[in-house]
C-alpha cells in the first residue's frame, strides 16, 4: 500500500481522494418505505430535500 | 474623581445621592449620565484598576445541570467590569425578540424595541461603532444578520480620565457593598467592605445595582436573607429565569461561491430565522455563524474535502504539508427559553472571604432548544439548496441526538436574567423602568433584567438600557 502511495503524483492522491466522499453518501439512503414515490426511482422528485449523513441534500444531488 | 479605598473617599467629603454598585457597561453609562444631569454619584467598584487574583477569587462558585465554565473565569471583576474581555460584537435584540412567543413560556417584555431606539446614537458613539445596517432577507425563512463591530471599548480604559476629572462623579475602587438592608419600601443602607475588611454602612437616597448577571442575583438574594424580605419584597422570581447563548459547533457547509456573503475581518457571516420561520416551527431564535475559510486551487478541493471527510482530508492534507480545514465551519447559538428552574441560588456551604454565599447555578438546556438547534441547521441547509448557495452537513452530535460535547465553546458568556423585567411580580423582580417592584429607590441595571435573551450578544442592548436608565433617573432624582 504505502509502496503505492509512494509513487502516486500528488494530482493523483487528490483526484482520488476528492471522489471518496461520494461514496459515502450511499452508505445510508433514505428508507425506500418511508414515501411511496421512492418505490419507484424514477417517480422521484429531484427536488425534495433530503438528510444523507448529516448533510441536507436535494435527492438529484444523489444521482 | 477616583479613589483607590473607602477611607481616601470619606476623607474627601463627598455627599452622593445616589450609589451605583458595580462599574461595568451598565454602572458606568448610567454614572455618566446622571454626572452630565449635576447629580452627585458614588460608583462602588469592587476591584482595582487591573486584574488579580484576589479579586477574581469572590466570583468562585458552582454550577449543577448541564456543563458550564468555571464562574470566576466567565466573568471579571475590576474596572470596566465584564468589557474587559468583551469581543466588540454588536447587534441591539430584534423587534420580536421583545414580543411574547406564544409557543414559549414567560417570553415578551413590558417595553418594546422602540422604547430603547432613541438611545442608539448614544450606543453609537459609547461603543464607537460604525453606523448599524439593516439585515439582508435571503428567503422567506432566513436573514442574513448584520452584526457590526465595536473595537471592544473596555469601560475603565475609555472612561478612566473622564470620571477622574468629573465633579459629580465618585469612583471608589476596591469597595463593594457586601448587602444591602431595606424595609420592605426603601434601601435604607449598605454594608461595605473595602481592601480586604468591613468598612461599615454607608447610605445614599438611591441604589443602583450593576454587578452583572450574575452578581445582581446573589447580592439581593443575600442582602433580602439578611433582611427578611425588605430589600427584594416579591422575591418569587429572584434569581431565576437565567439565560445564556449555548454556543456550538453545528456542521460545515460547501458553498458554491465563497464570495456570496460579504465576510468580516475574521471571515465570519451571520444568519438567523425570520419571525415567519420561527412561528412556523415554534422555535427559539438562533444565529449561524459561518466561518469562511478561502483557499485558492486545488487547496479548495482539498478544504470541501474536509467537509466530507475530514479524517482523509487531513491525512492528505498532512501529506502535503499543509494544514488545511473545511471551507467553511457552522457555529450555532441559540435564545434559551426563559425557565424559572435555570436559576442563581447562595451556596449553603460555601462563602467567600467577606462572608457571603457563593454562587450555586442551576442551568440546564431544554427540549425546545435542541429542536432549535435542529431545526435552525435544517432551515439553513434547506436555504441554501432553494437559493442554489451551496450545502449544509449537520455535525454529527446533532444529527445522531448525542449529549452536548463539552470540549466546545459551550456559551458565550453573556449572563442574563435573574431579575427579569416585567408586570407580573410572581415573575419579575423589576418594573419597565428597571426599579425593583415595591421598593422606591432601588433600581437594577445590566443583562439581569432581560426576560428574554435573543441570539445576539447583550452589549449593545445593555447600554441601551443603561441610557434609559439614566436618563429616567436623572428626571426621579432631580425631584
Amino acid at each position: 500500500m504505502s509502496f503505492f502511495i509512494k509513487n502516486m503524483s500528488r494530482r493523483t492522491i487528490v483526484q482520488a481522494l476528492i471522489a471518496l466522499p461520494a461514496l459515502s453518501l450511499f452508505r445510508k439512503l433514505p428508507d425506500a418505505d418511508a414515501n411511496a414515490s421512492h418505490a419507484d426511482p424514477s417517480r422521484a422528485d429531484p427536488h425534495e430535500i433530503v438528510e444523507v449523513n448529516g448533510w441536507i441534500l436535494k435527492r438529484s444531488d444523489l444521482a | 474623581m477616583i479613589f483607590d479605598s473607602y477611607e481616601a473617599f470619606r476623607a474627601a467629603n463627598f455627599t452622593a445621592k445616589v450609589c451605583i454598585l458595580g462599574s461595568g457597561p451598565a454602572g458606568t453609562t448610567i454614572a455618566r449620565k446622571l454626572g452630565a444631569a449635576g447629580i452627585p454619584v458614588v460608583v462602588l467598584e469592587a476591584g482595582s484598576r487591573e486584574f488579580s487574583d484576589e479579586s477574581q477569587d469572590f466570583y468562585r462558585g458552582t454550577t449543577v445541570g448541564d456543563f458550564y465554565f468555571d464562574l470566576d473565569i466567565t466573568r471579571l471583576r475590576f474596572m470596566g467590569g465584564s468589557s474587559n474581555h468583551w469581543a466588540g460584537w454588536c447587534r441591539v435584540l430584534d423587534k420580536q425578540d421583545f414580543e411574547p412567543k406564544a409557543w414559549a413560556p414567560d417570553t415578551g417584555w413590558p417595553i418594546r424595541r422602540t422604547d430603547i431606539e432613541p438611545y442608539l446614537p448614544e450606543v453609537h458613539d459609547i461603543l464607537e461603532l460604525p453606523d448599524f445596517r439593516p439585515d439582508v432577507p435571503i428567503s422567506d425563512d432566513i436573514r442574513w444578520v448584520q452584526l457590526i463591530k465595536s473595537p471592544a471599548v473596555r469601560f475603565g480604559e475609555k472612561f478612566a480620565d473622564e470620571l477622574d476629572k468629573s465633579r459629580n462623579i465618585a469612583v471608589v475602587l476596591n469597595t463593594y457593598a457586601t448587602e444591602l438592608a431595606g424595609d420592605g419600601k426603601r434601601v435604607t443602607g449598605a454594608r461595605l467592605w473595602s481592601n480586604g475588611q468591613d468598612a461599615g454602612a454607608f447610605s445614599a437616597d438611591y441604589f443602583i445595582v450593576c454587578t452583572g448577571g450574575l452578581e445582581n442575583s446573589r447580592l439581593l438574594l443575600w442582602s433580602n436573607q439578611r433582611s427578611n424580605g425588605g430589600v427584594v419584597p416579591n422575591a418569587t422570581a429572584l434569581g431565576r429565569y437565567w439565560m445564556e447563548h449555548p454556543t456550538f459547533e453545528g456542521g460545515n457547509a460547501i458553498l458554491a461561491n465563497y464570495n456570496e456573503f460579504e465576510v468580516d475581518a475574521v471571515n465570519e457571516a451571520f444568519f438567523s430565522p425570520t419571525l415567519a420561520a420561527m412561528e412556523r416551527l415554534q422555535i427559539m431564535n438562533f444565529g449561524i455563524r459561518l466561518i469562511e475559510t478561502p483557499y485558492p486551487g486545488v487547496k479548495s478541493l482539498i478544504a470541501d474535502l474536509a467537509c466530507t471527510a475530514p479524517d482523509m482530508a487531513e491525512w492528505m492534507s498532512a501529506k502535503l504539508s499543509q494544514n488545511l480545514r473545511c471551507a467553511a465551519q457552522l457555529y450555532v447559538a441559540w435564545e434559551q427559553a426563559p425557565l424559572a428552574s435555570n436559576q442563581i441560588e447562595l451556596s449553603k456551604t460555601d462563602v467567600d472571604h467577606a462572608g457571603v454565599p457563593r454562587i450555586e447555578l442551576h442551568w440546564k438546556k431544554s427540549e425546545l432548544e435542541r429542536r432549535t438547534l435542529v431545526e435552525g441547521l435544517r432551515l439553513f441547509g434547506t436555504t441554501l439548496i432553494e437559493k442554489n448557495l451551496g450545502r449544509v452537513r449537520i455535525a454529527d452530535w446533532i444529527a445522531n441526538g448525542d449529549d452536548y460535547p463539552t470540549k466546545d465553546e459551550t456559551a458565550g458568556h453573556h449572563h442574563m436574567g435573574g431579575t427579569r423585567m416585567g408586570t407580573d411580580v410572581t415573575k419579575s423582580v423589576v418594573d419597565a423602568n428597571c426599579k425593583v417592584h415595591g421598593m422606591d429607590n432601588l433600581y437594577v441595571g445590566g443583562s439581569s433584567v432581560f426576560c428574554t435573551s435573543g441570539e445576539c450578544n447583550p452589549t449593545t442592548t445593555i447600554t441601551a438600557l443603561a441610557c434609559r436608565l439614566g436618563d429616567h433617573l436623572s428626571k426621579v432624582v432631580a425631584v
